[in-house]
């Protein structure tokens, strides 16, 4: 692949230590489980992969089931232990990598501990949060409980990277059908309604929201969220002073396993250009140069694809320009 | 008043008897109250709609008590069949079945299909923990793939999903991804292959599964997972029927199109959740062609219903 130019915002590192923790669990482990992607990833893979398609930087990040399994003590240890191994993958190769760090939500003390060691000590680019995280039910991002973090987030003007997970509510539904293929896409619909209809999105209005998969199902839902917003219109305006679309339309959207012209159509029918990143979710998928092959098949002009695959995410991450 | 040119293959309706039954359980919403015959005509008129297809919504008719919702789904049937005795080629009916009662919802079926000539039966996307491809549904889908039924799916918030965000309506996002879940169920355990004749028609323009479809076509690659799926993927889902409802935009149905095709598409409104002349609105502004628009209006659903082409003078 000629022309080395494209910044992959979605793509997962997985850290020996990480994998010791996943292997330890065994069949405690949350879903998706230790799954071969997860086993054979090494960095040496990831720089292959990305060569192939011409990325010149990739954001890691630590992919599902996330940190925490219900111990915040071994939470908050291995958070630190997966920022300092991505924190070495960057200091090693300061141009092809970037982090967004973990933390050991929802403990909310040693975040906001782990949120300045991340973005102070590491240098760290961002901060990666799940979509949803279980304290005394499940919570999604907008919930009171999360505001600490969400103020000290946004007081930094922090750029955070959002990843989906199985949401307890509905993890194995279906024998036939992994939680994969609906329930990511639909939590991250979930907690971008929580982010906005609860408020949060306006009341932090410098936090840079990357959201991933094209937005899990929210376009396509927008009718009802554009309907329910129109029902309680002193809600609304309490809720979202400039309106829903304005908080829908600042966030950041990556095209990871969605590259197919039904979707990428529909999110360009809500969503500008200007909003719309490279991501390929390696190491699941097909690979890095399928998505890339993917991507071009979607209906983008050049210049619309050259902003996809660089200069927006540039401007989120100028350090790479 | 203009030329009646549309099908509405989602419409409900709310039989009085039905509705004192349901308020004693919870006070149904207020459009539901206020409900007439009429006004689902006039909403007709407005919309240029010449029949509705009716069904019953959400809560459905199961309460735990097998009599009670064999009961339910009678006099709903039978209410449904005076509307369309009353109003000639102004209602269809897609009929109630006590579902999970199974012995009493194939006796539903035989009398709705045969003795009132329903158009076609109405199920839910969930019932319980069960989502439609699962085994429980075989006996009843043999049955309806016997008589090359029509089978309109409704959702369902399922209990998995109730009250999961404070802000916000479980109808926002949890009833399009019941629909999403039931049309995953129904190809990725096979059982839409297994029953072929049995024509679907999902609501709100397949929920969210259009947006989805990479990580179907991803599943459907994995061997044991193909191996269910003599057809492939994408024939079962360019089979099913899909409802406009609530989903009338180019978000949706340009999406819905790349993925299932337009001639898939029919017209569908919620009414009286939402009004029909929104959806007519809502259509023409999707940036389809005028040839998709009348298939989307009429001529795509007569590929269902054949037996309704003498009402439509387009």
């Amino acid at each position: 692949m000629p022309d080395p130019h494209r910044i992959d915002i979605h793509h997962h590192f997985v850290p020996q230590i990480y994998k010791d923790a996943l292997i330890a669990l065994g069949s405690a482990c949350p879903e998706p489980g230790y799954q071969p992607p997860i086993a054979n990833w090494t960095e040496q893979r990831s720089l292959d992969q990305m060569d192939e398609a011409g990325i010149t930087t990739a954001m890691i990040s630590v992919t599902t089931p996330g940190i925490h399994f219900g111990n915040d003590a071994a939470a908050a240890k291995l958070a630190r232990q997966c920022n300092d191994a991505g924190a070495k993958m960057v200091a090693d190769r300061p141009k092809r990598f970037g982090l967004f760090a973990a933390l050991p939500l929802p403990d909310i003390d040693a975040s906001l501990k782990e949120i300045a060691y991340a973005l102070d000590q590491l240098k760290a680019d961002g901060i990666g949060l799940y979509t949803d995280y279980e304290s005394g039910g499940v919570k999604f991002l907008g919930d009171k409980k999360f505001a600490p973090i969400l103020e000290e987030l946004n007081r930094r003007k922090a750029l955070v990277f959002v990843h989906p997970t199985s949401c307890i509510c509905c993890s194995n539904l279906q024998p036939d059908i992994a939680d994969a293929v609906i329930e990511y896409g639909t939590d991250t619909t979930r907690t971008i309604a929580s982010l906005v209809f609860g408020g949060a999105a306006a009341r932090y209005p410098n936090i840079r929201w990357i959201f991933c998969h094209a937005g899990g199902t929210m376009p396509y839902l927008i009718q009802r969220f554009i309907d329910f917003s129109g029902r309680d219109k002193a809600a609304t305006a309490t809720a979202m002073p400039s309106g829903m679309m304005h908080e829908l339309t600042r966030f950041y959207y990556d095209l990871a396993q969605t590259a197919h012209p039904g979707p990428v159509g529909a999110l360009r029918e809500i969503i500008p250009n200007s909003q719309i990143l490279f991501g390929t979710d390696y190491p699941y998928g097909a690979g890095c140069l399928d998505q890339v092959k993917k991507i071009a098949d979607c209906g983008f002009s050049a210049a619309e694809l050259a902003a996809i695959d660089r200069t927006n995410a540039l401007k989120l991450l100028p350090r790479f320009a | 008043m203009a030329a009646l040119t549309r099908i509405d293959v989602h419409h409900h309706f709310v039989p009085p008897a039905y509705r004192d039954e349901m308020n004693k359980k919870r006070p149904m919403q207020p459009c539901m109250q206020t409900w007439t015959i009429q006004n689902s005509i006039d909403d007709m008129d407005k919309a240029g709609t010449q029949i509705a297809l009716v069904s019953i919504t959400l809560p459905g008719l199961y309460f735990g008590h097998v009599e009670e919702a064999r009961k339910l789904s009678r006099l709903c049937n039978d209410y449904g069949m005076e509307m369309i005795r009353n109003h000639p080629g102004r209602f269809g009916l897609f009929a109630a079945i006590p579902w999970p009662d199974v012995e009493g919802s194939l006796k539903e079926v035989e009398y709705a299909l045969d003795t009132l000539k329903a158009d076609g039966i109405c199920m839910y996307t969930s019932y319980g923990d069960r989502w439609l491809g699962h085994n429980d549904f075989n006996p009843l889908f043999e049955e309806l793939n016997r008589r090359k039924a029509i089978v309109y799916v409704h959702p369902h918030a399922a209990a998995c999903c109730a009250n999961l965000i404070p802000e916000v309506n479980e109808s926002i996002i949890e009833y399009g991804t019941d629909t999403t879940r039931a049309i995953n169920s129904m190809i990725f355990t096979g059982a839409s292959a297994r029953y072929p004749n049995i024509q679907w028609i999902w609501s709100h323009a397949g929920g969210t599964m259009p947006f989805l479809i990479e990580r179907m076509v991803n599943l459907a690659k994995i061997p044991q997972v193909a191996a269910k799926l003599p057809n492939g993927l994408m024939p079962e889902l360019k089979r099913f029927y899909y409802d406009t409802a609530q989903a009338s935009n180019a978000v949706a149905l340009g999406a819905l199109k790349q993925v299932a095709g337009a001639s898939q598409i029919v017209f569908g409104t919620d009414y009286p959740y939402r009004l029909s002349i929104e959806h007519v609105e809502g259509v023409a502004g999707a940036g389809l062609s005028k040839d998709e628009m009348i298939g989307i209006d009429h001529r795509n659903a007569l590929r269902l219903l054949p037996n309704l082409a003498k009402l439509i003078k387009a």
